[in-house]
């Protein structure tokens, strides 16, 4: 086990948007949040790295190698954050700053968490070689790049310290299902060689079916049904999930498929 | 009978890279087609080009067996009458200071002396908008609530609505379903589904999701860098003669 929610609750004044949520994540294992826009997925990521505004309220556990995140002091976390646990985000676009390089955004990645500057370099040529950008990608700024390009380099960002947990909210949502497909199976081949687990939340049920190991489904700050892949694909038991397994289009079994099972 | 002919349309932007390269295609009365292809693969632009909101740069468009570029007025008015479109940004395609009602009169009100409709009858135009909206599946109270009260999902089903409201023979839809959340897309193609049925009127379903243009086309056209690489019919779609690309979009799904 590498990370434990536990009764994790988020509300904002009187209204619960997070309701008494738990859920573990093995190590190297892909764990698919999936729901619809307002069920509080995105609210419960974002509570695991204090990332919250200061209008909402996280209370409950997160335990991460015996300690409860939610309480470490600020200092604490921004360790913590980037080398334990990192974040991939929908909106390519705002994971950048306009006015700083590639490599400046990475550069600037590493000097917080202290590597020699020695070192630096060779540490991001090969982030990007390890997400099919070539050294050039460096010296660009974000807004020269397409959005699968731009999730590739935060993929490379958020990976560059190999940590434990990389947390990907809706991270192929904005682009086209090609891309949004390629961008998937680079990860699960990094997560493959670096052994991180991936918090993976979503509404596309059919990334779910591809990548997922373990699957929990939240509505309206609950998780309502919880398990492997092979029981929540095949034998769903709550309505919620065959709705949203019958929502996603998909295309009909090839006829050589069928004979063969 | 063939509703709309497309012959080899190019349109580019940059100088040296066309958007759209040498595209023909036809759509049937009654049909609809589906465009498949990658964010930049011109499937958009060749949608802009068909409504008219992009000027193409050779080729020609046919409706009624006239080219659209020789038609007078008249005949130019009666062809934006019967091309609707739906774009994927039900927010944007929405006045957000008129009211649901307003919008949905809007194309009826500008066309409703050369209008003769076949499935809406009504008595006023109160008559008219409940029944638009009955159409669409939406509570007949939404007629005078403002865009920003109602969800994704519902603004869709108006836009829907509206497109439908002067009973077009073609109806483009560009990314009708990418802005929703998953439940709402499964819920407006079956919509879609639905009403082509009971209305008759074609589609151009643009989408980069295979799938969902499987659920609703008869037809499914490939594009990628601009070129059109397979046309083919939904039965077809496991053929040993698709193109490659295609038999790539195809492992994705």
């Amino acid at each position: 086990m590498i990370l434990a929610i536990e009764d994790l609750t988020v509300s904002h004044g009187e209204k619960i948007i997070v309701d008494k949520v738990s859920l573990t994540i093995d190590k190297g294992e892909w764990f698919a949040l999936v729901g619809q826009s307002g069920s509080g997925k995105t609210m419960l990521s974002q509570a695991v790295g204090q990332l919250l505004g200061p209008n909402l309220k996280a209370s409950g556990r997160v335990m991460y190698e015996g300690d409860n995140v939610l309480e470490h002091p600020k200092e604490k976390m921004n360790q913590l954050r980037g080398k334990a646990i990192s974040y991939i985000f929908q909106d390519y676009h705002g994971s950048f700053t306009p006015f700083l390089t590639i490599q400046q955004h990475m550069e600037e990645y590493l000097q917080t968490h202290s590597v020699q500057k020695a070192q630096r370099k060779e540490m991001i040529r090969e982030a990007l070689e390890s997400v099919g950008l070539d050294a050039s990608f460096a010296k660009r700024y974000s807004f020269q790049l397409s959005g699968g390009q731009l999730q590739r380099a935060s993929i490379a960002l958020a990976l560059l310290l190999e940590p434990d947990i990389l947390i990907a909210d809706e991270a192929t949502t904005a682009l086209d299902s090609v891309s949004a497909h390629r961008i998937l199976s680079l990860l699960q081949e990094l997560q493959q060689k670096t052994g991180c687990a991936i918090l993976f939340i979503t509404h596309d049920w059919r990334h779910v079916v591809r990548y997922s190991d373990k699957i929990a489904v939240m509505k309206d700050g609950k998780i309502i049904e919880s398990g492997t892949k092979q029981k929540l694909v095949h034998q769903p038991e709550h309505a919620y999930t065959k709705q949203l397994i019958q929502a996603a289009p998909t295309l009909p079994m090839r006829v050589m498929e069928v004979s063969k099972s | 009978m063939t509703v709309i002919e497309i012959h080899n349309l190019k349109k580019s932007y940059n100088p040296g890279k066309l958007a759209v390269n040498d595209v023909s295609l036809s759509i049937q009365k009654g049909e609809s087609l589906g465009l498949v292809g990658e964010s930049g693969c011109g499937k958009s632009t060749l949608a802009h080009c068909l409504l008219g909101v992009e000027k193409m740069d050779a080729g020609s468009i046919v409706y009624n067996e006239e080219p659209i570029a020789h038609a007078n007025r008249k005949q130019l008015r009666n062809y934006r009458r019967n091309v609707q479109t739906v774009f994927q940004n039900p927010t944007a395609s929405l006045n957000p200071k008129l009211k649901i009602r307003d919008s949905l009169l809007d194309p009826y009100l500008q066309f409703k002396d050369d209008l003769q409709l076949k499935h809406f009858h009504f008595t006023s135009k109160q008559d008219f908008v409940q029944q638009l909206l009955e159409t669409v599946e939406l509570p007949k109270g939404l007629a005078d609530r403002y865009p920003h009260e109602l969800s994704g999902g519902q603004k869709q089903r108006v836009t829907i609505a509206r497109a439908i409201s002067i009973e077009p023979k073609l109806i483009v839809l560009d990314e009708p379903t990418a802005s929703l959340d998953v439940l709402s897309q499964g819920a407006i193609l079956e919509l879609l589904g639905s009403l082509q049925q009971t209305l008759g009127m074609s589609y151009l379903f643009i989408s980069h999701d295979l799938a969902a243009v499987y659920q609703l086309c008869q037809r499914i056209a490939v594009m990628k860098d601009g070129e059109l690489l397979d046309v083919f019919r939904k039965e077809e779609i496991y053929d040993s003669n698709r193109h490659d690309y295609t038999k790539e979009l195809i492992d994705i799904f």
